[in-house]
């Protein structure tokens, strides 16, 4: 009886302990079920995410050659400081870690963590650019007490001529927070590099390569246990450029230390070959991302960032009058005989508009009005001519608009009309002014390559090319991707006695006893043709000076348009390089004394 | 060493088929589990190896005498075992913050694993003396015995090791419950149960035991930290799918995103490689041997033998469960091996004695 009731408490027991299996079956079932079948794809994925990082293989930018095959900017190997937030074990103690050892400024770091918020915590944030050996012998040495701290070898822009040349390659760095969100870079990341400036702007999406992936397996603490594959990165395509180095250099050094710029191109092919804008800057310090540096520029009075040759706009001053010339002889308001009195002032409108020799030219036609540069022969050409008029054959000739040259930013010039005097001001145009545009003065702003292409225009007789740095395009592999032929800028049907006039006079300028850069510019084996300019700045200090030319005269294979910002006066500061230029080009003058040297002995 | 042959024909086949084939799952699981480990893939799987055969000639040792024999000397074994856990407390070896480890001549050993089995013995042997009749058990009558069951756990705690003494105290109380006590007693127990839950929170629980507990109700409440385990072993379980990702395939443990999973976190392991229809399979072989211990408890008449298989039976129950529900985030993070499948020479060793006590009292229930 007792042993019953015993065994009957414990049956209800058992059966108690059977439910407690069956619903334990039943709780596990339901779980495994939910986190398996229910949500086994997303942790799937989240496994997925655990383990494989994508790390990016930089692609190499492509490299720019001048000319002649010399590299202008290339790309070299350089050590980058990375920070991936999600490794950081203890924030202070490798954040303070690499305050104590590299020398970062700490808010630098917390300010780049922060930029990169948005984005998962497994990406790796730079730090620092291009580091020194030093640096990263301390970084590496230090490693196991920085986690977080990745160090990784990175394709650097490297320009090996430095300040040379600045304007044209322009420079690379990171691409900004905003930049990302507009349309243009929506195929960019943080971190990628994109040309700020220049060519490396302007051919962005030829120069750079497309990147490279290293997925990769990770363990728990980020360490890379192997790599599940590898996408090689393409370098970028190359850009061969009409610069050529020996003319750019020769025109850097004329203008070494002072404030202006200089275009040198081929008028039959519109190919620049060189390009010059001072002060400059150097695109290395811009790249490696100094803050110090690019303060510094930023805030230079004298805007080291500005291309002076297509950004910069001028009065032309007497550079001008060529222009004036030729829309005078067009319209028919002179011809070669038209003569005018000079004696060194000229009085309209109750005005007295001077002459710039003050004892005046006496009697002066369109060629020695040229040569010689007289305003007074201008003054009554102008007028005769009329601002409109003067405007049409600015606009005929292009330079009122951007020349077209492959540089971005570039800046139309300005000649005024009455209508457009009309609409911006609400004004009649007055007379008076128009005394000031026949020598360029006034309201009259042009630009350097603006300026060239003037004088293009009248050494090819009635042509331009549009200005034209990169001359081709080359893939990795060496395949020619894209050349670039003469595009016409101008083409201007011109009455052939005319344009023969103001060709000649211009050849004048520099080849005849009293034109204005006879004495500065005139080289015995090449014949040039320029004419000089001195325009008063309108900001004070001293006059700008000019030099515009093309050679040799009959035939041109060069034009420029030169300035020296407060050179005082165009036959004395801006002549002279174009007469180095020249000698550079034609190279005639020093093989002729050294084999003359050698035959002597 | 003599056995009988009428008694070796009275094994439960059935059980150690069960058990064998949950071993073999085991060896297989952590051949997968180690390889990634640094001291050398095979090193810990021939650790492993060399604990099965010592708990093997330790089980045929046990089957050789009468269970009744055995569990007369309970308090030897008792006072034993307590001398170690007393010692581990002293001179144990350090090992994750925790002093749980006796290294004699380079083996390293847990008395508190061994504990569990012997607790068993030494309660069922206590709660038969004083037993009268069928009478339930009196307030009086249980007095001694939770002294003896507290003392080890609280050193046991000290270790501190959570898992093992809850472990024991569970059993004990599961044994408590099936000998039977007076309804006064349960309420009792209950009260006290209950009050001391806040005492507990407050003066004896480590912070990052409060921390478990707490990232349970929300692992993303510090999801780098302790919510890490219980998040990135949920990860692992959940990414195995219906199949799994196929033996030796898992990455989740291999890339070492989840501490222990070689010991208190086996299951992610197998959960990844072999997906759901494995998962189950494992937890109906656990369940399926489970209800073999209760039937052998149930088949038994004689109450003692009864009572032990019971107690080995709430042991494996109370581990496997608890396991499983924090490897899929369902309890908090404690330290408790999964029997048969994770690494742990002491917690195998400790598993098939109580798997030897069960076969003994089965092959003997006839008896009278």
């Amino acid at each position: 009886m007792h042993v019953r009731q015993q065994s009957t408490a414990h049956e209800k027991k058992y059966k108690w302990c059977e439910w407690i299996l069956v619903i334990t079956m039943i709780v596990l079932f339901m779980r495994l079920f939910d986190l398996q079948i229910l949500r086994g794809e997303e942790m799937k994925r989240l496994s997925e995410q655990n383990r494989v990082r994508v790390k990016k293989i930089l692609a190499p930018r492509g490299t720019i050659f001048d000319k002649t095959g010399k590299i202008l900017a290339n790309t070299r190997p350089s050590f980058n400081l990375y920070l991936i937030p999600e490794d950081i074990k203890d924030f202070s103690q490798t954040v303070d870690g690499l305050v104590q050892l590299l020398g970062i400024d700490r808010e630098e770091i917390i300010e780049k963590l922060k930029d990169a918020r948005d984005f998962p915590s497994s990406f790796a944030v730079k730090i620092e650019s291009d580091m020194s050996m030093d640096q990263v012998a301390k970084a590496e040495a230090n490693k196991f007490y920085l986690p977080g701290v990745v160090i990784q070898i990175e394709p650097k822009r490297n320009y090996p001529y430095n300040t040379m040349l600045s304007h044209v390659l322009g420079y690379v760095s990171e691409v900004g927070g905003e930049e990302l969100k507009t349309a243009e870079y929506k195929n960019y990341s943080m971190g990628d590099t994109i040309g700020k400036f220049g060519l490396e702007r302007m051919y962005e999406k030829y120069l750079r390569g497309v990147d490279g992936e290293k997925r990769v397996e990770v363990d728990a603490s980020g360490k890379e246990v192997r790599v599940l594959d590898t996408k090689e990165p393409v370098s970028g395509n190359s850009l061969y450029l009409n610069i050529d180095m020996d003319v750019q250099t020769t025109v850097e050094q004329a203008l070494e230390g002072k404030k202006g710029g200089a275009v040198i191109a081929d008028p039959r092919t519109g190919g620049v070959l060189a390009l010059v804008s001072h002060p400059a800057f150097d695109p290395n310090q811009l790249t490696s991302g100094s803050r110090e540096y690019w303060k510094s520029i930023a805030t230079d009075p004298s805007h080291p960032l500005q291309n002076r040759v297509t950004q910069g706009r001028f009065p032309p001053g007497s550079t001008f009058k060529p222009l004036v010339a030729l829309a005078a002889l067009e319209k028919g308001a002179v011809n070669e005989n038209t003569a005018f009195g000079c004696g060194g002032h000229f009085g309209f409108g109750g005005h007295v508009f001077k002459c710039w020799q003050k004892r005046g030219h006496g009697s002066v036609s369109l060629h020695k009005g040229i040569v010689q540069s007289c305003d007074v022969y201008f003054y009554n050409t102008g007028l005769k001519t009329g601002v409109d008029s003067i405007h049409e054959m600015a606009v005929r000739i292009g330079v009122t608009k951007p020349t077209g040259v492959d540089l971005p930013g570039e800046k139309s010039g300005l000649v005024p009309s009455t209508e457009w005097k009309k609409r911006t001001f609400g004004e009649k145009w007055y007379e008076g002014e128009t005394v000031s545009v026949a020598i360029g003065q006034g309201a009259v702003w042009l630009t350097p390559i603006g300026l060239m292409q003037l004088a293009s225009f009248v050494g090819n007789e009635g042509v331009t090319f549009k200005p034209r740095i990169v001359n081709r395009i080359v893939s990795p592999e060496g395949k020619v991707i894209m050349k670039f032929e003469p595009v016409m800028g101008a083409n201007v049907k011109l009455d052939k006695h005319n344009i023969t006039l103001v060709k000649e006079a211009m050849k004048g300028v520099v080849n005849e006893a009293g034109g204005t850069a006879y004495s500065n510019a005139r080289l015995d084996n090449v014949s040039i043709s320029g004419k000089t300019g001195s325009a008063q700045s309108g900001s004070g200090g001293a006059d700008h000076a000019w030099f515009i030319a093309f050679a040799p005269s009959d035939t041109p294979s060069v034009a420029m348009g030169i300035l020296v910002e407060h050179g005082l006066h165009g036959a004395s500061a801006a002549a002279p390089i174009a007469k180095a230029v020249a000698r550079t080009m034609f190279k005639v003058p020093d093989k002729e004394i050294k084999s003359a040297a050698l035959n002597a002995h | 060493m003599h056995i009988d042959k009428r008694r070796l024909y009275h094994l439960d086949w059935y059980l150690i088929l069960n058990g064998l084939t949950l071993l073999a799952i085991g060896m297989m699981n952590l051949v997968s589990a180690t390889r990634s480990i640094d001291s050398g893939p095979y090193n810990l799987l021939l650790k492993q190896m060399v604990a099965l055969c010592v708990g093997v000639a330790i089980l045929f040792l046990i089957l050789s005498y009468d269970y009744r024999l055995i569990a007369s000397y309970s308090r030897h074994f008792y006072w034993g075992t307590l001398f170690f856990v007393v010692f581990v407390l002293i001179i144990g070896t350090i090992a994750g913050g925790a002093k749980r480890w006796l290294t004699i001549a380079g083996i390293a050993f847990q008395p508190s694993e061994l504990m569990k089995p012997v607790m068993v013995l030494m309660l069922a042997n206590m709660l038969f003396q004083r037993k009268k009749e069928n009478e339930p058990l009196n307030m009086k009558d249980i007095l001694v015995p939770l002294l003896y069951i507290f003392v080890p756990c609280i050193l046991i705690l000290k270790q501190p090791d959570l898992g093992t003494a809850v472990v024991i105290l569970l059993s004990c109380f599961c044994m408590l419950w099936f000998v039977g006590l007076t309804k006064p007693t349960y309420f009792f127990l209950g009260f006290v149960g209950v009050s001391s839950v806040p005492v507990l929170w407050t003066f004896l629980m480590k912070p990052y035991q409060k921390m478990r507990i707490l990232s349970l109700v929300n692992p993303e409440l510090d999801p780098a930290g302790y919510g890490y385990h219980s998040i990135q072993a949920k990860i692992a379980v959940g990414s195995g799918g219906l199949f799994g990702k196929g033996y030796l395939n898992g990455t989740q443990h291999k890339l070492h995103f989840i501490p222990e999973h070689h010991t208190d976190f086996i299951f992610t392991v197998f959960g990844e490689e072999w997906g759901f229809i494995g998962s189950i399979v494992l937890f109906l072989l656990f369940i399926s041997f489970i209800y073999r211990c209760l039937k052998i408890s149930q088949s038994t008449a004689e109450p003692l033998g009864s009572t032990i298989s019971f107690g080995i039976a709430s042991i494996i129950f109370i581990q496997f469960t608890v396991n499983i529900l924090m490897a899929i985030n369902l309890a908090p993070v404690v330290g408790i091996p999964l029997p048969f499948i994770s690494y742990g020479g002491s917690s195998l060793i400790s598993s098939l004695i109580g798997v030897a006590l069960l076969l003994n009292v089965n092959m003997r229930r006839y008896m009278f």
